[in-house]
């Protein structure tokens, strides 16, 4: 009875590996962009961290503030020194999950609507969010794209006086992420 | 011509100089030139990354901002959309190899995809952090 039970061991263990699958890039893309009277505000980061784990749904992307790259040098010295202060919160993170994710079929190649619910931390501050984006299944690489917006102001991200009405108030965040399944 | 008029013209030229200056050298300046830059600190690339990886506050203190040079083993060249990577494999974490992962600047893309996996290599690099499993360099060029 007992080589049974050692047996069953085995098989469901092989079954969790075998179903467990977790999907990572160290080269995911996030742009922030917003447009306002002073100027056009664009940067972009292609060193964003991301894993997601199948069928749980878990999702975490991590971004170095210092790692966005803007055209112009000013802009990027002041979005690390007066916006973000990237020395005191050197990164950002995203932590949480794809709600629908037994929805999406990993084995079948296709674009899925997807349901992300998690925490944002900006600057040392956390807020809940939720946003639709796709996951798309191709050549067994996952890609996965969201668009949305957020509020300075909910990450304490505060604007100078002098510049408060040709700045934006939110900024909008665009997420491409290809993940590839990890051996 | 009038003496009055000859200062505000004089004036006039010096506010069309003084934007011109501020406009060129303060509002549109060039970003650093990383290739040319000193670094500020000469390390080992293990040593560099066991640093992060034992007290990352501290690491951040030291060397996030600051250009870096690091002499190490390359693991391998990967190639990312546009980009160049060279990367330093130090531990094995729950998402992979972790290390150091150094963006090369264009104009090294083509001599860094020459390199052997397991040479000896030195690059320098803008230091932008620790992300839980790599340490991020930016602008990297190579050394000889």
């Amino acid at each position: 009875m007992k080589k049974y039970w050692i047996l069953i061991i085995i098989t469901v263990g092989f079954c969790i590996n075998g179903f467990a699958q977790t999907y990572v890039t160290k080269n995911g893309m996030i742009r922030i962009y917003s447009e306002a009277p002073l100027e056009k505000i664009e940067a972009v980061n292609r060193q964003v961290n991301t894993a997601l784990l199948v069928p749980t749904g878990d999702f975490v992307f991590k971004v170095l503030i210092k790692s966005f790259n803007f055209e112009k040098a000013l802009m990027q010295e002041h979005f690390n020194e007066n916006y973000l202060e990237s020395d005191k919160y050197p990164e950002a993170t995203f932590l949480g999950k794809i709600t629908n994710i037994k929805d999406i079929n990993f084995t079948k190649e296709g674009i899925y609507p997807a349901t992300v619910e998690g925490k944002l931390t900006i600057h040392g501050q956390t807020h809940p969010v939720k946003q639709n984006g796709t996951l798309e299944i191709k050549n067994g690489a996952v890609t996965a794209k969201s668009k949305f917006n957020i509020l300075l102001s909910d990450y304490n991200i505060s604007i100078p006086n002098t510049v408060v009405n040709k700045i934006s108030k939110s900024i909008e965040v665009t997420v491409e992420v290809m993940m590839t399944k990890l051996n | 011509m009038k003496r009055w008029i000859k200062i505000i013209l004089g004036l006039a030229v010096l506010g069309i100089a003084a934007a011109f200056l501020i406009y060129h050298f303060v509002i549109n300046k060039p970003h650093p030139d990383f290739e040319k830059i000193k670094p500020n600190y000469s390390l080992n690339a293990r040593a560099f990354y066991n640093e992060f990886k034992t007290s990352k506050e501290n690491a951040h203190k030291l060397y996030n901002g600051k250009v870096i040079e690091i002499t190490g083993k390359l693991a391998r060249i990967e190639s990312a959309d546009t980009l160049t990577i060279a990367v330093f494999v130090f531990n094995q974490g729950m998402f992979g190899d972790e290390g150091i992962r150094c963006t090369m600047l264009k104009k090294f893309s083509a001599e860094a995809k020459k390199l052997k996996p397991d040479g000896i290599i030195r690059i320098k690099g803008y230091c932008t952090g620790f992300n839980e499993t790599d340490v991020i360099m930016e602008h990297c060029s190579l050394i000889y």
